[in-house]
């Protein structure tokens, strides 16, 4: 069965000619989920913006290399994840503060009740304690192990498949599954320890 | 190495981790750069000005190339014009 839809399908065909306008609007149509899956991998905004824009460089130059048996997204994706671990890695060794802009954003009002149910802060009042709650959930993030981070953030906030996932990160579904659940895990320990407080 | 809990998506532990997860994240996609001038920089140095090189291919309507081309046949014309006055003197 044909992974590609037809739309993917005419859109592929224009990208291997080359054609600048169909490679616009692909940039255009995925330029959000890169962009925030770089985000979410590297933890550093200007990092992710520069990771998004090689990332659809790539795509450009290797769309003819593209076979049609995975859907477009995945492909784009893997593509993504895997320049998303090099750089990673890259910038431990240059001992990049990946947190830069967290620490920016980090200086924030008085420390809220910590008390509080931090699955159900919606109330304006609770607006600290809500973005409080963010930052620490990015932070909880950055220190996962990365091959940990990668599944977690495809699966709870890109909502993709497990199959899918595993065609992205080339791992069987099996240790797809057993990453989330324990990436799920530390990440939950990790956010009550900062907090003092439960994730029911 | 693989765990042997079958982990899920709905117990309730891992829809609290899921919720507070997107609620977290939830504004990284709202304030995304535009990639596209960057990327078509990056492609035009890269490809030593072979592609978006040009205003033309990259533009958003066909307006472009029909002006080139009705300014081209006026060109042709205006030089038909021109030829046929000089071959009457």
């Amino acid at each position: 069965m044909p992974l590609l839809d037809d739309t993917d399908a005419r859109l592929v065909e224009r990208l291997v000619a080359r054609d600048e306008r169909a490679f616009n609007a692909l940039v255009r149509a995925y330029e959000r989920r890169v962009f925030s899956l770089a985000l979410r991998m590297i933890g550093n905004r200007a990092e992710a913006e520069d990771l998004a824009q090689e990332v659809f460089v790539q795509v450009f130059k290797a769309i003819g290399t593209f076979r049609g048996e995975s859907k477009l997204s995945t492909w784009i994706f893997r593509i993504a994840i895997n320049l998303a671990k090099n750089r990673g890695k890259y910038l431990r060794v240059r001992r990049t503060d990946a947190h830069d802009e967290l620490e920016a954003l980090d200086e924030r009002g008085p420390g809220q009740d910590k008390r509080e149910n931090v699955a159900r802060i919606e109330r304006p009042d609770e607006m600290m304690a809500g973005l409080e709650v963010e930052q620490v959930v990015r932070r909880a993030i950055q220190e996962l192990e990365p091959s940990f981070r990668e599944c977690l953030v495809l699966r709870d906030v890109e909502d993709l498949s497990y199959g899918e996932i595993g065609e992205i990160t080339g791992l069987p579904e099996g240790t797809v599954k057993s990453r989330i659940h324990r990436a799920r895990a530390q990440l939950k320990e990790l956010v009550e320890r900062a907090l003092g407080a439960k994730i029911p | 190495m693989t765990d042997e809990r079958e982990p899920s998506d709905d117990d309730p532990e891992s829809q609290a981790v899921r919720a507070l997860l997107k609620r977290s994240l939830a504004r990284d996609a709202e304030d995304a750069p535009d990639l596209l001038p960057g990327i078509q920089r990056r492609l035009r140095k890269r490809s030593r000005g072979k592609f978006f090189a040009d205003g033309w291919s990259t533009a958003n309507t066909r307006t472009t190339y029909l002006l080139m081309g009705l300014s081209t046949i006026l060109l042709v014309a205006l030089a038909y014009i021109a030829l046929g006055m000089v071959e009457l003197r």
